[in-house]
């Protein structure tokens, strides 16, 4: 048997002769795909958005005992995040909470609809209305009903469907929805219907813990978050991103590092710094002429010799210190040092770049070595053979494809973590070079181990004696276990060894995840069940809240006892719990 | 559309009482078009800005009063809050504080407030705002010999003046 580490690894390499550790090893890993009782992320799909903002909406509806309105009035003032929105009512209690969001709700309103044959002032046309043309606000400002129209409108064209504060000056109350709804699809049906969607989507755009997924073209899916925002997620549609910065998975970079990564390797400066490094226009015909061996005195291909240093053209005898005829005065190296750096600048980076494809290109074309893979599989398969369970195989190439991407990301990391751009001033050059060279050993172990298991992996197995079969069998198994530790370890020794604490709130990395990147699950089932005539339930409420004028829970309808009744309970059982953590000693 | 029932409205009311209030609006250079309006403020008491006469252009958006009017100091005047260059004014109701029950009256009350009580941590013009917080003297002498030189002269004299000037 080969031994692949040095002998102070062993401690975690071959359990091969430890039965025991092997123990479970062929069982699916993939299971983390069923439905797991606590999910970290969910998906939300248009059929499905409608379902989940109603959970929030319900939880503090419960509470408070407010009407629909009034609970999205404050849940998008506080961007969606009932947690923070009973810490200030607990803090500063219901009437700052109200009046911060502009919830407002007065005693009793005056009814002019009610006085008919008067006539009210309408302090924005300056006209006199009959008083069944003009609407009052829960904060008592009263408005003919063509100015409200015209502002709702003016609003919503400015894209503040979620905000429309009431006309009169300083009034901080937002605008009744109810309200806004039938007074502008009297006028402007599509832009009612524009107000809406933004109302519903407000729960995506508004909300920290949702995000839409950014698959071009869209795929219509937006993702939610139980409570870390730096993690990496699979959308249904297959696409995994960072939810943090809504690009490709990036870890163990952080969002940070990658947008200067992306934004470096899109730069065409490092080719204009290449050209501006090796070469130099000719002073005569203006190709670019490459410098070749340490003198500075360069000749173009048209006969014409000039001063590399000023570019200046030249006669043709020199010195090391002199040009005949020529004296910029630079000649003696004073740039050389300039350029030297800009070079040795380049050079790094490439170093970096060139490692970093390398690992994505193997990744695509690893990629390809899954259908190879269940070939393979299926001729073992109708072999006569004691050897009947492949899992090992599926479980080694998603390995390989995890510790691959964490490979390839590690280099962009390492150019940053150890370059100038980020922490030059914040380490002494002796602790970076410490530094350096821990993250670049473990880099390396995992580089050695991952190439194995990528060779083990490729080998014609299928034509192989079972024996032989069975030796690299143990070696996938082996190696999908080391590397795994290795990926675990290097994500460690970023957290604790180089960034340290205070950088890491800067840096945020998101989590090593052994069994890779979560697939978001769907919204759970008693809920899409609901959603098929969300259509009914939207427009229940909203015949509820347009018939109302009484602030408040609309307890008395039957439809929302009928069809909200579970989801209340099982809302007020968690939103019971919030509250009692809230209470419980730091 | 601008409502042009409430400018006319809006017009006669704020004339009505310009001897007290020292705010005006007229018809921008004797036209007829009743979104192009301009505004006269006369410089508050006890301020640098005293005796001045301040023009004050006045174009109402499409939306008005839906959306704010755009005002602008035509008159060179020496404040933090408004553009020394160009006369541009920042001013929160001419902005995201703008309220449909506001009134071009009010406006230029604010404006007139203004003048009385700079606001030099948000500022139009840093230079002045700079002067006012580090030289107040200076940011006074400045700023009277601006009324001086650019607001106590007739209307026309001062817009000739200032087209040389920009
Ligand atoms: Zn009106
Ligand atoms: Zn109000
Ligand atoms: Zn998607
Ligand atoms: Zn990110
Ligand atoms: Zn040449
Ligand atoms: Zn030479
Ligand atoms: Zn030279």
């Amino acid at each position: 048997m080969e031994v692949f580490l040095s002998s102070d690894e062993e401690d975690y390499y071959y359990y091969s002769d430890r039965d025991d550790a092997l123990e479970g090893l062929d069982v699916e890993e993939d299971s983390y795909c069923q439905p797991k009782s606590v999910a970290s992320c969910q998906v939300i799909t248009k059929e499905s958005l409608l379902i989940a903002q109603r959970e929030e909406l319900h939880r503090v509806m419960d509470l408070l005992k407010l009407s629909e309105q009034h609970a999205r009035t404050l849940l998008i003032y506080h961007r969606w995040d009932a947690e923070k929105l009973i810490a200030v009512l607990v803090e500063k209690g219901k009437d700052q909470l109200f009046a911060e969001a502009g919830v407002s709700m007065v005693e009793q309103k005056v009814d002019f609809s009610l006085q008919s044959s008067s006539t009210i002032m309408c302090n924005i046309c300056m006209d006199d209305i009959p008083a069944k043309e003009v609407t009052t606000m829960d904060c008592g400002h009263c408005f003919c009903n063509n100015c409200w129209t015209e502002h709702f409108i003016v609003k919503i064209h400015d894209g503040q469907s979620r905000r429309i504060r009431c006309m009169a000056h300083k009034c901080n109350a937002i605008c009744d929805e109810a309200v806004v709804r039938n007074l502008v699809s009297a006028r402007h049906p599509d832009l009612a219907e524009k107000f809406e969607r933004f109302l519903l989507e407000s729960y995506i755009e508004d909300n920290r813990k949702v995000k839409w997924c950014p698959r071009v073209p869209h795929c219509g899916n937006a993702i939610r978050v139980v409570d870390d925002k730096f993690c990496e997620v699979e959308c249904a549609c297959g696409l995994q991103f960072c939810f943090s910065c809504s690009s490709e998975a990036h870890s163990p970079c952080s969002c940070m590092m990658w947008e200067l990564w992306t934004k470096k390797c899109k730069d065409e400066s490092e080719t204009v710094n290449w050209m501006t490094v090796n070469t130099k226009p000719c002073p005569k015909c203006y190709k670019p002429v490459e410098k070749n061996g340490g003198c500075n005195l360069v000749s173009c291909i048209c006969g014409q010799p000039f001063c590399w240093l000023c570019g200046g053209a030249t006669g043709r005898d020199h010195t090391w210190s002199t040009i005949s005829g020529h004296s910029c005065g630079r000649y003696k190296e004073d740039h050389e040092e300039k350029s030297e750096c800009a070079k040795r600048d380049l050079y790094r980076y490439m170093h970096y770049h060139n490692r970093y494809k390398a690992h994505t290109d193997s990744f695509k074309l690893e990629t390809k070595l899954k259908e190879t893979i269940e070939i393979k599989i299926s001729i073992l398969e109708s072999r006569e053979s004691t050897l009947k369970d492949f899992t090992w195989l599926t479980n080694g190439l998603n390995r390989l494809f995890r510790s691959r991407r964490v490979l390839s990301y590690s280099y962009p990391f390492a150019y940053y973590m150890f370059g100038e751009d980020l922490f030059w001033g914040e380490m002494s050059k002796e602790d970076r070079e410490l530094k350096q060279n821990l993250f670049e050993d473990q880099q390396q172990q995992l580089e050695a181990n991952v190439e194995r298991l990528s060779k083990f992996i490729e080998e014609p197995f299928e034509s192989y004696a079972e024996e032989k079969v069975m030796e690299i069998r143990m070696q996938v198994i082996n190696l999908s276990v080391v590397v795994d530790k290795l990926c675990k370890k290097m994500y460690e020794c970023i957290e604790n060894d180089l960034l340290g604490s205070h950088q890491s709130t800067i840096h945020n990395i998101a989590p090593y995840q052994s069994k890779g990147i979560e697939k978001a699950s769907e919204l759970s089932p008693c809920w899409i069940s609901k959603a098929d005539d969300s259509d009914a339930f939207l427009q229940s409420v909203s015949n509820i809240q347009g018939g109302t004028t009484e602030p408040g829970w609309p307890s008395s309808s039957p439809n929302l006892n009928g069809n909200g009744c579970s989801s209340r309970k099982r809302a007020r059982k968690a939103l019971g719990d919030g509250l009692f953590d809230l209470n419980l000693p730091a | 559309m601008v409502d042009f029932a409430r400018v006319q409205k809006e017009l006669a009311d704020c004339n009505r009482d310009m001897a007290i209030s020292g705010v005006s609006i007229m018809l921008h250079g004797n036209g007829n078009d009743l979104s192009h309006l301009s505004g006269t403020i006369t410089g508050p008491l006890a301020t640098p800005y005293e005796g001045g006469t301040f023009q004050i252009d006045i174009r109402l958006p499409e939306g008005y009063p839906f959306e704010p009017p755009k005002m602008q100091f035509v008159t060179k005047v020496w404040h933090p809050n408004i553009s020394s260059q160009n006369g541009a004014i920042c001013l929160d109701i001419l902005k995201d504080q703008w309220s449909p029950a506001l009134t071009l009256k009010t406006a230029l009350l604010s404006l007139q407030a203004l003048l009385s009580a700079p606001e030099p941590d948000d500022p139009q013009d840093a230079v002045v705002a700079q002067q006012y917080l580090r030289d107040y003297q200076t940011f006074m002498g400045t700023a009277r010999y601006w009324t001086e030189t650019f607001a106590k002269r007739s209307s026309i004299g001062t817009e000739e003046k200032v087209q040389k000037l920009l």
